[in-house]
Formats: C-alpha cells, structure tokens, sequence
C-alpha cells in the first residue's frame, strides 16, 4: 500500500488517553511530545513527519479518547473531528495491554471509518508485572489487522511497528453502533486474547498508589510535598541560585563587563541607559530574566515534571471533589488548578478535558484570579519564606479564601451543569529520568524563547517612559490606589504595571524591590496578594480569548481587577487597624 | 420491567455505593440516568461483567474495575449496580 503519491500518507496516533501516544509519536518523529502520566496531557493534535521506510509521511498526536461520539469532552472532540474529516490515512491504535477491554470497545468504534488499521499493544511491560499477559497473535486474528507488542519508552518494539505499517488494513469486526454492543464484543474478544493471574509484582506500586489517595495518609503526604516545594523551589531556587546569579555572577560579573564594554566601545549617556542603566536591557531585563526567573522556574519546572511523571497529581482529586463541587466543579478540575502552577495559560487550555462549558469558564475564572504561575510561586516564596512563614500562610489562606469565595458565587450565579466526577487515577509510576530532562529542557527553552523578548519590551517600555517622564505621572496617577487604599510605596504602581505584560516580569519586580529592602512584611503581602490576584498576563489574556471569546475575556477582566484591589484594600485595612506586624 | 422489581427480584444485585472496601463484585448494569452519566462510565469500562474491587470509600469511591482505577462521587456510585462476588 506504499506507493507515488501526490501527498505524504497521513497517519494518526488514536488510543485511550494515557497509554503512550505521545511517547510513540517521539519515537517516530523525533519531535518532542509533552509526555506525562495523567489522562489529558494532550489536548490539542501534534502534527510531525516520520520516516516510513523510504516514504515520509505525516503524523499526527491525537488527544487521548475514551469514546468518539455519544457524550465526550472537547478535547475528544478533536480527535473524533481529526478523523470524521477524513483527515488520517492510516489509524495506529495505541493499546494499553493492561486495559485491553478499554482499547477494544475503541476499536470497535474505529472499525466504521473504514481505514487501514494497525495496533500497537503498548505497556507490555506494565501488563505483564501485573500478571497479565496478551496474546497478541490471537489478538490480531480476532481483529484482522497487525498487532505490535511495545514497550514504546523503552523504544521495544518501534522497528517492527515501523516494518508492518504497510500491512495496515481495515478491521474485520463487526459495525455496532450502540455503545452497549460495542461494550459486550470487547468483553468477550478481551476474555478470549488475555490471561489474568492474581501475581502481581508492581507491590510497592500499589502501595504507594493506595497510601497517595486514601486521607490518612494522603493528607500527610500532600504537605510533606508541598514542603519540598518550598525547600526546593523557594529556599533553594528562589534563595540560593537566585543570591548566586544575582548577586554573584550578574552583579559582580556580566552587567559590569558588560557596562564596562558599553561605556567604552558606545560611550554615549543614551546608550549607556539603555543597555545598562537603571531601566536597561542588560542590566534590568536580561537580570530579571535569567538571575530571577530561569533559576526559579528551572527548579520548578524539574520537581513538577518529576510530580506530573509519577501519576500523583490527578490522585488529589480524590480529596478535593467536595471543594470543588461547592464551586460548581468537581475534583477533575484539580487538573488544570495544578497545572496552572506551571503556566497558567497552558492550564486555561487544559480546561477543555472538563465536561460543560460553566465548569470550563468557572476553571478559567479560578486559574486567572488566584493561580500563581511558577515563577510568581517562586518569588512569593522567596520573598515571603524571607520574611516569616505566617506570612506566607496569610497570602496562600487569603488567595484560597478569594478563590473559593469567587467560585462558590459563580457556581451559583453561572448558569449551567456540573458534570459527575468520574475520573480515571492513572498508575504510579517511578518517574524516567530522560523524560524528566526533556521535558524540562523543552519547557525551560520555551520559557526563554516566551518571557526574554518579553522582559526586553518590558524593559524597553519602562526605559522609554521613564524618558518621557511618563513613570512619574503614573506613579502619580496610581497614587491613591497603590499609596493611598493598600499602603504601597509608589514604585509599586509600575511593577503591577509589569505585571500584566507578564506575571513573573512584575513578580521578579517586586523581588528587587523587596531585596533593596524597601518593603516592609506587610507591605509585601499585600503587593503579592494584589499581584497574584491580579488580571492574568498578555498571553493569558489572548488564550481565554482563543479558548472562550473577546466577551468573556474582558467580563473577566471587569471582575478580577476589582476583586484584586479591595482583596489588597482590606488587608491593609485590617493590618492596620489590629497592629498586625510580619 | 421497571428497574425496582429488578433490584428487588434478584437480592443480590446492589449499587457500589454499598460496599465496603475490599469487596469484590460484577458490574450488572448502570442505571438510566439524565445526563451523559451512563455514556462516560460506559466509555472508561464499567459495562454489564466487567469485574471490580472496591479500593475505597471515603472522601470519594475508588474502585478498580478491570484494570482501570476509578474514582467517582458517591450519587454516581449509588447508580452503578453490582453483584458481588459470591465468598
Ligand atoms: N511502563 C511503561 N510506561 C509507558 C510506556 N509508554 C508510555 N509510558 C508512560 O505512560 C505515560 C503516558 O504516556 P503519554 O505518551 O503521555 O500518553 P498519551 O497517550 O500521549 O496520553 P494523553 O495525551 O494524556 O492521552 C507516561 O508516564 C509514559 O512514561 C511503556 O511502554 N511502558
């Protein structure tokens, strides 16, 4: 079935979410799918080439889908768009050997495309640790098309699938449109091709699986992971490689060199402010960029793809479904809230695995007004963990307060359903130390390529109002706002300024500020309530728009700005009037 | 037939909300409910003889059914009707 045609072949990765779609696509193309261990890491398709024999073709990650029609998210809704279009191919059904009556009642529904079909029996090795075993002839006898064992991170079992592509063909199961059908063949076929015997061997991942999602021991564990957050993130990211690229590296070394280089090779006063005066390039946007924020978000970003890696994260949901459901949600939403930690503009696109459009905008709403992104977390810890831990607690129960207080209005004002909580937990795994890196590498190069040329317009932005004696007039204009209702010095008027540009642009602001020791405790608590509060980044911004439309963008807008300035108001206000001290 | 005389007719069908951890039992049907309910449940596996294992019940129900861990609010489980595994 290779052959001159006018356009490459067209391939799609299909499978059950969480099976390792996006580790095959890796394999395949060479290209870098976020590969992680819960249910939704894909919600949106990844297009790619992939050598074929001689032949390059096209491929394409599908999101991970349970059913493709009947009651499905919108994020399934893409897939099942990708090949209602006629837009594969080719179909390579991705099968969790584990879940194998899940991947059945999935092919008996891709059966009615009518396209080539082969499957790859992925997780072999999970299967069998489990004492269950798949076999795989029988499998493709029953289905008519080729099955191929893998272990896809491991890479076992790529060249064959890549070696029987072209005998792809149509399955030769029968058409059931009803699910009920579609559920009784895979039961049956299931029963035929896989033997279960009760020996497992994945003992301590069991425990460790049941010990993360039962309460008394779950509650524990939660704290004792965010403490490591703190010591990693906040204490170690945030104090010492910050202290060290900062005060070090950037203040002894790079930003004098470099003032040493400008003054003599272009030494003119303008250029001088501009590159490395107190507004400059070098001296202000490249530090805030690469001694504040990388340091922060690279420890960050290490520990949450270690979390992510490890299938804990969707076991919270477990404990917060109550929360959630006060605030017209329910515990899957723990999701996009965790993730929001990372970058909360990623996070509003994972809100689409959320079944109904209030749960959607609600989760929008939340992650816009209280989620810190990772590196305003950072500097909050690194700036509160400076000052005392009840500081720390008093932001973190005030925002919580804001959110939950927030929800449980629009749970009740929005209308709309909420959905049942059902929720897939995926296994516990011990995190790939490869995947782990990758991941990292990916997402700290992709925070450099997004935050650095937007730290420099920031720069450039402030430089020239600052020019223009512009910085003046609004520190004037904010006055009563920033000075006057939250007790703020006036420079704060232009780092929340900053801060909608980006969030960690106006944290890694206030971190200088804070360092110059021009805040005091409570000072610094209010200016970071306000500021995590406050309306979400330009590209935060831009992806409600894309994800929700221009109207609900700017109501939110309308919302969270005030809510974030009486939040800070008030708790100047009560500071002040109980003497309270940090 | 209404879906009283089929709980009543045979005693031994009760929903998973019922059962302690631990418990094994078969899934014999899901009841008709409004929403997508049936569908989503149907679509992560829990169709008439698919085996299950109740891991918990509280804050929510954990149960393994088959080989996928799930974790539903407590009104889904009341709808999820089993047979539990005869000791
Ligand atoms: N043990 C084992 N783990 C695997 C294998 N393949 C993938 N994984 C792990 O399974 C998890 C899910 O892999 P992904 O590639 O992100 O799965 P996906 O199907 O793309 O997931 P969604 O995008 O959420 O639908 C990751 O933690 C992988 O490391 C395998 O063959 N064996």
């Amino acid at each position: 079935m290779l052959r001159l045609r006018a356009r490459p072949l067209r391939l799609a990765l299909v499978g059950n979410p969480n099976v390792g779609k996006s580790v095959v696509f890796g394999a395949l193309t060479g290209r870098y799918a976020t590969v992680s261990n819960y249910p939704g890491t894909t919600v949106s398709v990844t297009r790619g080439r992939a050598l074929v024999g001689a032949e390059v073709c096209d491929l394409v990650d599908t999101p991970g889908v349970n059913a493709l029609s009947g009651a499905i998210s919108e994020d399934e809704r893409i897939t099942s768009q990708v090949l209602e279009r006629g837009e594969a191919d080719l179909i390579i059904q991705v099968a969790d050997a584990r879940n194998i009556r899940r991947a059945l009642m999935l092919t008996a529904e891709l059966a009615t495309f009518r396209k080539p079909v082969i499957v790859a029996l992925n997780m072999v090795d999970e299967a069998l640790a489990r004492g269950i075993v798949v076999n795989a002839e029988a499998l493709s006898t029953e289905l008519g098309v080729p099955v191929v064992e893998m272990v896809a991170i491991e890479g076992r079992g790529l060249q064959t699938l890549r070696d029987l592509l072209p005998d792809a063909t149509a399955l030769q199961v029968p058409h059931l449109r009803d699910a009920a059908a579609r559920a009784a063949w895979a039961h049956e076929v299931s029963g035929r091709v896989r033997t279960v015997s009760a020996l497992s061997i994945a003992r301590a991942q069991e425990a460790l699986s049941r010990a993360t999602r039962s309460p008394i021991t779950g509650i524990p564990i939660l704290a004792l992971v965010l403490y490591v957050m703190y010591l990693f993130v906040g204490v170690f990211g945030a104090q010492t490689l910050v202290g060290f690229l900062e005060q070090d590296v950037f203040g002894q070394h790079v930003n004098q060199a470099a003032t040493w280089l400008v003054d003599r090779t272009l030494p003119f006063a303008f250029v001088h402010d501009l590159l490395v005066g107190q507004y400059g390039l070098i001296t202000m946007g490249l530090t805030y960029a690469i001694a504040i924020v990388l340091p922060v978000v690279t420890t960050f970003f290490l520990l949450f793809g270690f979390l992510e890696d490890s299938g804990y994260i969707p076991r919270l949901a477990v404990f917060s479904d109550r929360i959630f459901r006060a605030m017209g949600l329910n515990g899957k939403a723990v999701l996009p809230m965790v993730l929001g930690l990372g970058c909360d503009t990623m996070a509003t696109m994972t809100t689409r695995i959320l079944a109904t459009p209030k749960e959607r905008l609600i989760a929008i709403l939340l992650l816009a007004l209280g989620i810190p992104c990772s590196a305003q977390l950072a500097t909050i810890l690194g700036i509160l963990g400076g000052v005392s831990f009840g500081a720390l607690l008093t932001l973190f129960g005030v925002v919580l307060l804001q959110m939950f207080v927030v929800g449980w209005l629009a749970g009740r004002l929005l209308r709309g359903e909420r959905s049942d909580f059902i929720m897939e937990l995926p296994p516990i795994r011990l995190p790939k130390l490869r995947n782990l890196l990758t991941k990292t590498r990916m997402r700290v190069w992709w925070y450099l390529g997004e935050a650095v040329p937007l730290f420099l317009v920031g720069t450039l932005l402030l430089f020239g109002l600052d020019r223009l004696h512009a910085l003046d007039a609004i520190a004037a204009a904010g006055r009563p706002i920033v000075t006057g209702l939250l007790g703020l010095p006036p420079e704060t008027a232009q780092i929340l300024m900053m801060g909608f540009l980006r969030r960690d642009y106006g944290a890694a602001g206030l971190f200088h500020l804070a360092q110059s020791g021009a805040l005091t405790g409570v000072q610094a608590v209010v200016a970071l309530t306000v500021m995590t509060l406050f309306i979400p980044c330009v590209a935060n911004f831009l992806m409600i728009i894309k994800e929700r439309g221009a109207k609900v963008a700017f109501t939110l807008l309308g919302v969270i700005t005030p809510i974030a300035v009486f939040t800070g108001a008030g708790l100047h206000y009560v500071f002040d009037a109980f003497g309270i001290r940090f | 037939m209404s879906s009283m005389r089929l709980v009543s007719g045979s005693d031994r069908v009760r929903p998973l909300s019922s059962l302690a951890a631990g418990t094994h039992a078969t899934v014999h049907r899901v009841q008709p409910h409004g929403g997508d309910r049936v569908d989503r449940l149907v679509a992560l596996g829990v169709t008439a003889g698919a085996p299950i294992t109740v891991l918990q019940t509280f804050p929510g129900i954990v149960f393994l059914c088959d080989q996928t861990e799930l974790a539903v609010e407590r009104a889904v489980a009341d709808t999820i009707l089993v047979k539990p595994a005869e000791e």
